[in-house]
């Protein structure tokens, strides 16, 4: 019974490189402010300034276009996008 | 979370139509509502009854909050600036309400 | 919290404080769209419109195109947010 199991060694982890790699949620603080496209399960794509955004995936958008099929459909200003229709959102900008 | 259960609370016994996500619309007196905005109904008439005869014979219901789209409500019995101010305020009962705050 | 671009808005939901008292556009499920002005609304995005109109896309789901419009009006309406996709404040200048 003195057989323990190896410990895992304490190497150093490599250091996440600043805002590159990370988790989901440094993904989405780096992002705000940026230009994203924020996809919707229906498939429709609003494209605009992400201002901000809360634990349900909520998300508010400034400059905001509407895409359907590559289409702009619709423009506003300030758009506030109930979270569970979100499917992604994308950078469209280098971070 | 409760503002809007207070809202409908101040409407009992008042006419309501409810729309369902099925495209059913039901006419009838609001007897009462819960936390879950499930709504209890009265004296109903459906407003397209020949797509519906069914309904017909139906004179009160309970419809689960989850299956309405719309409310239609007395708009002389909304006080707005009330419910701008709770809004705002995020109060979530309102005065008048059964509940009481 | 990240400072608000340029709004000084730092959570989804001021966006629609902001938008009490005020013509605000809604998209919803099944191609409908309503415009009304803002009364309540709640953390389910459960609102409350008056002087509503709602447009129905009726869409020809051959060619996929929106081939006509139904319109009706009503003076006071609860929405439920479950149906809510969007919602538009009237834009600040």
């Amino acid at each position: 019974m003195d057989d323990f199991p190896p410990q895992p060694t304490e190497q150093s982890p490599p250091p996440p490189p600043p805002n590159q790699t990370g988790s989901p949620t440094d993904f989405l603080k780096n992002v705000v402010g940026k230009k994203v496209i924020v996809r919707l399960l229906s498939g429709v794509d609003y494209r605009g300034i992400l201002s901000c955004l809360d634990g349900y995936m909520n998300i508010a958008l400034e400059q905001t276009e509407e895409h359907v099929n590559g289409v702009v459909t619709n423009k506003y200003g300030d758009a506030f996008i109930r979270g569970n229709n979100v499917l992604y959102i994308s950078a469209a900008e280098p971070l | 979370m409760q503002l809007i259960f207070s809202v409908f609370k101040t409407l009992t016994d008042q006419t309501v139509t409810v729309e369902l996500k099925n495209d059913l619309s039901i006419t009838g007196v609001l007897k009462s509502v819960d936390q879950f905005l499930n709504i209890r109904l009265d004296n109903i008439k459906v407003s397209d009854e020949n797509r519906h005869p069914h309904m017909m014979a139906v004179k009160n219901c309970f419809i689960r909050g989850s299956v309405v789209r719309y409310v239609q409500l007395p708009a002389e019995h909304v006080d707005t600036q009330l419910l701008e101010d709770a809004t705002r305020r995020g109060v979530f009962c309102i005065r008048g309400s059964p509940s009481g705050c | 919290m990240e400072p608000a671009v340029a709004s000084g808005i730092q959570e989804p939901f001021d966006l629609i404080r902001l938008s009490l008292s005020e013509r605000v556009f809604v998209k919803l499920r099944g191609d409908r769209e309503l415009s009304g002005i803002l009364h309540a609304y709640d953390g389910h995005m459960n609102l409350i419109l008056s002087d509503v109109e709602e447009t129905v896309m009726i869409v020809d789901t051959e060619s996929n195109q929106t081939i006509n419009y139904a319109k009706r009006k009503w003076e006071m309406l609860f929405v439920r947010g479950d149906g809510v996709i969007l919602v538009s404040p009237p834009s600040r200048s």
